[in-house]
């Protein structure tokens, strides 16, 4: 069974401010692989020893995310594709979700694809629901749990707003995954040296077939206006004095 | 036919209405100018939400009924979604950024291959323009972000950044919408159990008691929990506290926990990281105790105390009535 994991490469830190002169991000410049994907590589990685599948790493980005990909295979994933080029740059999660899933059609014979629950940078989690739409696979998003039957099917476990949901999809399918769902492993020395020797496969616009209207900055609907930093909350702070109870009594006199 | 108005999605959580919907129909409303806003409402024929909504002053409610709704798949949803979308081609379309509309809207967003921005702060039209307010790198970053050519022009918003209002409308017109459900083969929702959810409760609290790794020892805790009671209260944490099995994650205030609007919170041993302290933005009154008196906490703060939260709690238990 072939699982394919889309993973993607964050700042290690969500420490980011503007610079006042040139407007410009400053963040710190090693990237991790974002913490919900790792779930959803050890999530693969345990199904995988069950069905004696296969794991394969897919991202889309910058040349530098090879540093994630390598991180991914060597807690254990088989082989990564990265989708890299300057006409795939400056996508939205629309323009993202599109070659992604052409990728995956290009793999071939892809029966899951998992999904971290979202990004901590960006923060939106659309890409997965994108993917699985454009795959025209069910989708299990916000998964806490996964199985697979006898039947090739899945059983999911999603968190829902008020609500925990039980459903059954048939493979193909999508999920995307908590962290509630397990913890990664670490990579072991010899997974770490064994992971320079595994595939990694880069492929550009060129290696799939893409509309070119809807890659990149053209083929994003959306647009940043604007970047700036979050408005101070402007709050002006009475300290109360003395012993807890005058303090009490002081604070139950203002309420 | 291009219909400038500007579209709701309902939730249902099984009966009841998300507030966030709630929310986002007094906020659609502060901003449309002279867009008639809609309420989108996917309901089984065993419920009538339209009355409730109806408060909140749409001027349509454009429902689709089936009993299918009562336990659908996100395809479904959005397929049928789509297939009223393209019949009235609404100027936009906001979603809650729950987990169901996190989900729901981006599937949605493909088939109709538009602009959705996620987990928006604030939203505004210039002109005909959605303007979205988007935080980035866990709210350290805001971005404006437009979607210029294509419509709807889609956004989840964020629960509790803004305050339902009722403004009975009673002009609501309740359009029936004409579509067709396709039901999804692959995939079965077997059950769907409700959690008794202290997110709920949480999120809608007016007295929030908060608790925070300087206030983690199980007299401290049993304290708070009296004092809650006492004030009609639900007692929230920061993230390490649930660590610990007597908490939940639904218990967890911040951006990744519950953003709480209280009348009243009490922060207790909590330092006041940024990831905790974008969760309480919207809190009307906020003290905050910390044995540390250059805690970040103090400066979110209207009231401050520099002590032990354990003998403050004590105290309030004491002095509350
Ligand atoms: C991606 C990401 C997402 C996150 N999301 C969240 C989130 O949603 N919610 C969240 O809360 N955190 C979140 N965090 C973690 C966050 O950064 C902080 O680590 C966390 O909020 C700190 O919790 P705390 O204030 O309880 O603990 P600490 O920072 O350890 O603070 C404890 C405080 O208690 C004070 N204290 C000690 N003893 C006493 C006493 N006896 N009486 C009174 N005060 C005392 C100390 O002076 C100190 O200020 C997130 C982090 C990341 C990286």
């Amino acid at each position: 069974m072939k699982i394919v994991v889309c993973i993607k490469q964050v700042p290690s830190t969500n420490d980011v401010k503007i610079d006042p002169q040139t407007h410009n991000l400053v963040r710190s410049a090693d990237g991790v692989i974002n913490p919900f994907d790792k779930n959803a590589i050890e999530a693969a990685l345990k199904l995988r020893d069950q069905t004696n599948g296969e794991v394969i790493l897919l991202s889309m980005g910058p040349e530098s995310y090879r540093e994630s990909l390598l991180e991914g295979l060597a807690m254990g994933a088989d082989s990564a594709y990265l989708l890299s080029s300057r006409a795939l740059g400056g996508a939205d999660t629309l323009a993202t979700g599109y070659p992604l899933s052409q990728a995956i059609q290009k793999i071939g014979d892809v029966e899951l694809v998992l999904f971290g629950r979202q990004s901590v940078d960006a923060d939106t989690g659309q890409v997965g629901p994108i993917v699985a739409e454009y795959l025209n696979v069910p989708q299990v998003t916000f998964a806490e749990a996964i199985d697979l039957t006898e039947d090739h099917h899945l059983i999911g476990k999603r968190r829902l707003d008020a609500a925990e949901q039980e459903v059954e999809v048939e493979l193909p399918a999508a999920v995307t995954v908590r962290s509630e769902m397990n913890q990664p492993r670490y990579a072991t020395p010899r997974q770490i040296q064994k992971s320079f020797e595994k595939p990694l496969t880069v492929w550009t616009e060129q290696d799939l077939d893409l509309d070119p209207e809807r890659i990149g900055l053209a083929g994003s609907p959306t647009q940043v206006t604007q970047v700036y930093a979050p408005a101070a909350a402007k709050k002006r702070v009475t300290m109360l004095t003395g012993t807890p109870e005058h303090a009490v009594q002081e604070l139950l006199q203002s309420l | 036919m291009t219909n400038e108005s500007i579209w709701v999605y309902i939730q249902l959580n099984q009966d009841k209405i998300e507030p966030t919907s709630l929310q986002l129909l007094t906020k659609a409303k502060q901003i449309a100018e002279d867009k008639p806003v809609w309420a989108i409402l996917l309901e089984p024929t065993t419920l009538t939400a339209e009355a409730t909504i109806q408060q909140y002053g749409p001027d349509n409610i454009l429902r689709l009924r089936d009993d299918r709704f009562a336990a659908a798949t996100d395809e479904e949803l959005a397929d049928a979604l789509e297939q009223v979308v393209t019949q009235y081609n609404p100027n936009s379309f906001l979603f809650p950024a729950t987990t169901a509309g996190r989900s729901l809207a981006p599937r949605l967003q493909a088939k109709l291959q538009t602009g959705l921005t996620a987990d928006c702060l604030d939203l505004a039209f210039d002109g005909d323009t959605l303007v979205q307010v988007k935080p980035t790198y866990g709210d350290n970053i805001m971005c404006d972000i437009i979607c210029p050519d294509r419509r709807p022009q889609m956004a989840t918003v964020r629960p509790n950044i803004f305050k339902a209002v009722r403004v009975p409308n009673s002009q609501t017109e309740v359009v029936s919408a004409t579509f067709t459900f396709h039901p999804e083969t692959t995939m079965t929702i077997l059950n769907t159990t409700r959690l008794i959810s202290q997110t709920a409760s949480l999120s809608d609290a007016q007295t929030v008691i908060a608790l925070g790794r300087g206030a983690n020892q199980p007299k401290t805790i049993e304290l708070a929990r009296q004092l809650a009671a006492k004030m009609g209260g639900v007692v929230g944490v920061t993230r390490p506290l649930t660590d610990d099995p007597q908490f939940t994650h639904d218990q967890q205030i911040g951006q990744s926990g519950q953003t709480v609007a209280p009348d009243l919170l009490i922060n207790l041993g909590i330092s006041g990281a940024v990831q905790y302290t974008v969760g309480i933005q919207n809190a009307n009154r906020i003290v905050s105790v910390n044995t540390d008196a250059t805690a970040p906490i103090f400066a979110d703060s209207d009231y401050g105390y520099v002590g032990d939260a354990t003998e403050f709690l004590e105290g309030l238990l004491a002095q509350v009535k």
